[in-house]
Formats: C-alpha cells, structure tokens, sequence
C-alpha cells in the first residue's frame, strides 16, 4: 500500500482522509495490529464453543444457577465480550504508532484541526474492528449454527455498524488519553469499559433478538436501537470535543 | 525577535523553567546546559507544544496565541524523536506533512535513500529526514532538541549542513544540545541553562562568544 499524496490544499475531511490513509498504509506495512486483534477474537471463539453443554442449540436453554437462560443470550453475550477485547486490543496501539517515534508533535503543530486528528483515529479504528468483524461474524454463525439468512443479516449488521461507532468514538478518545500515561495498556480498559458498559449491554439485547429470529425490523424498533444511536451522536460530540484536551499540555 | 519574559514551568513537583528571561534574535543560538537543565521544555515552550505555568512568549513583540496559525507557520520543530513515521519512506513522510501544511512537497536531499522507510535509516539519516521534516513548510523559526545527540561526526555532518543550508538572514534557529564543540564554530549566541534558570546569556562577536 502506497501512500501517493497529491500537491493541493487540503481542508478538514482532505487531511482527514490523508490522515486515515497514512495509518492504514502504516498497518498495511507493520501488521501490528490487525493480526493480534484476529487471533485472540478467533481463538476466545474456540474457547467459548466449548463452554456451552452438549446439545445446546438455538432455539434452546442452558441452565444458569437457579434458572436457565436462553441460548441466543448466551451467544450474543459471547460475540460482543469478544468483539469488545478484540477491539481494546487494537485502540491500545492506536497512538502507538505517533508515541514511539514523536510523530505527534510534529502533528500537534501542523495546521490540522485536533477534532481531525481524532476523526482520523477515530476512522482507522473503525476501518480496523470491521475487518475483524467482518472474518468473525460468520465463523460464529457458522461455529454456533446461528441462522443468519432471511434479512436477518441486515440486523447484525445495523447493529454491528452501530455498536462500533460509540466503540471507537469512546476507545479512540481514552486511548489517547491513556498514550500519555505511562501505564497506558492498563489506563486504557480502566477508563473505557465503564463508559462502553451501555453500550455493550445494547448490543447484547439487539443481537440476541436476531440470533432469535428478529430482522432489522425488529431490533429498530426496540428502545436498545435508540440508546446505541443517541450513544453514537453523544459520544462522537463529546469525543471530538474533548480530544484535544485529552492530548494538551 | 523571540522574547520570553518569568516563563516558569512545572511538571508535578518538579520545576522544569523557573523565571527564564531571555530574548532570542535572528541567527544560530545554541541552548547548553546538563541533563534536566530544561533545553527541551524551552523549546517546546517557543514551539507552543507546552503552555507555561506562567509567564508570556512573544514574536516580534506579539505574545503568542495558541490558535494563531500564521505564527505556527513561522515555526519549524524536530523533537530529540525523528517526528516520523517509521514504516513509510523519507519521501512519503515529507509529503504527508507537505500536505498537512499546504506547502509543496519539499526535496528530500537525501539521494536514492529518500525511497527507504524510515525505520531501515541510519541515525544520521534519521536525524537529517527529521531536519527536512521540520522544514518542510519554509519556516523562519527553527527549534532544533539536540540534533547531534548519538551521531558519529560523519552523520553529525550531514545534520549541520542541513542547517547551514537553511540559514538565511531574517531567520532563527534555537538548537538545544549537550556538546557545545560542534554548535559553537557556527552559532551566533548561546544561552545556558541550569536546573531550568538562565546561568548565561551570550552572543557571539568578532572576538568569539561573549557576555
């Protein structure tokens, strides 16, 4: 992946897209990111699928202490913990790449609006989780016989498409929050997964729903839909906003 | 002229700048002093990257405004760190930024090496790609942290003729370093510092460096 960049003034979405453009070529190349994010989504996939007692199917319950809970519940809790530490893993290194050689600096006195900058981050970010998404969705339909035919995949989608902006909105904002710590892998899920608990808890309900059968239909019209939309605006505002003094000093 | 007047900065409990006056005119000043003398932060602090505790930062009489762009574009900054992208090449790097600052993209000057990433760089190499890197946009101010810092003679070489190079009447460059040797057969004044205080403020004459 080259980086050609072309001799023209750039306004704020050029030097966003110049800015996205240079993180996806730096990943291209170093292929620091990506494949952990992979590896551990896939391998805590294997791990879970041998959690669930023989003969649980969808459409069924396991037993949970006193009561049982459905299956599809227990599924989607396990795509979106999965989704949810893949994702952590790879906003931790967001900054990385700028940290370990200065290359902030440099960028912090460039004419580039800071809420550019983080929409850049923000956008590689996303770019990055719905490559693994996209590999790690069907293995799980596939691996746990979930039936996503039917339009149903048009609501995982939705939701999927939904539950990652509020993701890398929150994840890119505390991952450089936390860059400039110097226990960052550590800072990053103390101050981020407290913030993403609704968000995620949205995600679970919506997802269980389609693993049950629903369709975009269905999950739209649910009030979990709205909190993940109203999340997604809050947190891009407040993220946008509050960047550059999470990276001022 | 760079004027800076009881600019005082503090990270935590440690005093990094206390009280530092000085005025910094057109030329090559060199910024002596040990380690933890401050030299870095008083560069980040002209650049902008720091706002002081307090005390003010002017140009030309102006104080420094953190969103004034047309003084930012006066302002060319390498880090102690390269300030680059180590898996993209010289070329593409000085072109990112080109881009990024509206200025064409700069000759690189860095022969059929221009096309190696950065990471695969000799330090020297390193160094005189971040010198570029800060000159991309044409700036009259360059801030240079200590340039020569872990260079063999040869590679120092290449990151002072860069320098020499961009000299010029009307411009400054304030270039923080711990070996003076180097620095002093070309720079015009020089301050040191101590523990973050001025020890000595000289410029050069025809009789040498003097008070």
């Amino acid at each position: 992946m080259t980086l050609a960049v072309a001799e023209k003034s750039l306004g704020f979405t050029g030097k966003t897209l110049l800015l996205v453009r240079k993180d996806l070529a730096v990943e291209a190349r170093g292929r620091e990111t990506l494949p952990g994010m992979l590896a551990f989504a896939f391998t805590v996939t294997l791990l879970l699928a041998f959690t669930l007692p023989p003969g649980a199917a969808v459409g069924s319950a396991v037993r949970l202490g006193q009561g049982s809970v459905a299956v599809t519940e227990v599924l989607s809790g396990f795509l979106w913990v999965t989704i949810l530490f893949a994702g952590l893993i790879g906003f931790a290194r967001a900054f990385e790449v700028e940290r370990t050689e200065g290359a902030l600096e440099p960028l912090f006195l460039a004419p580039v609006d800071r809420s550019a900058l983080f929409a850049s981050k923000a956008a590689s970010n996303l770019v990055t989780l719905a490559v693994v998404e996209v590999f790690l969705v069907p293995a799980f339909a596939l691996l746990f016989s979930i039936d996503l035919g039917g339009g149903r995949w048009l609501g995982v989608v939705a939701v999927v498409l939904l539950v990652d902006i509020g993701f890398v909105m929150v994840g890119t904002l505390f991952s450089a929050l936390a860059a400039q710590t110097r226990s960052r892998e550590v800072m990053l899920p103390i101050l981020a997964l407290p913030v993403l608990v609704p968000i995620f808890i949205a995600a679970t309900e919506l997802t269980a729903d389609v693993f049950a059968g629903g369709g975009l239909g269905t999950v739209a019209a649910r009030g979990w839909f709205g909190i993940l939309v109203a999340s997604d605006v809050v947190f891009a505002v407040i993220g946008a906003l509050a960047f550059e003094f999470a990276v001022d000093r | 002229m760079i004027d800076l007047a009881g600019v005082r900065v503090v990270y935590g409990r440690t005093i990094a700048l206390d009280d530092v006056t000085l005025s910094i005119g057109e030329g090559v000043t060199g910024v002596y002093g040990p380690n933890g003398s401050g030299k870095s932060t008083l560069l980040r602090v002209i650049s902008g990257l720091f706002r002081p505790a307090s005390g003010d930062v002017s140009f030309d009489g102006v104080p420094r405004h953190p969103a004034d762009e047309s003084l930012r574009r006066r302002i060319g900054y390498a880090g102690h760190e390269a300030g680059l992208y180590p898996r993209l090449t010289v070329r593409e790097n000085l072109s990112l930024f080109a881009a990024l600052w509206g200025a064409p993209a700069a000759s690189v000057g860095l022969g059929p090496r221009a096309d190696a990433r950065v990471g695969e760089l000799s330090s020297g190499l390193k160094r005189r790609a971040s010198v570029a890197r800060a000159l991309v946009h044409q700036p009259s101010i360059l801030l240079l942290d200590k340039p020569f810092a872990g260079l063999d003679d040869d590679a120092a070489d290449l990151v002072t003729d860069a320098i020499k190079q961009w000299r010029a009447p009307g411009r400054t460059a304030i270039i923080a370093t711990h070996g003076a040797k180097r620095l002093k057969s070309f720079a015009d004044a020089g301050i040191v510092l101590r523990r973050g205080r001025v020890a000595s403020d000289h410029a050069r004459t025809a009789a040498g460096i003097v008070r």
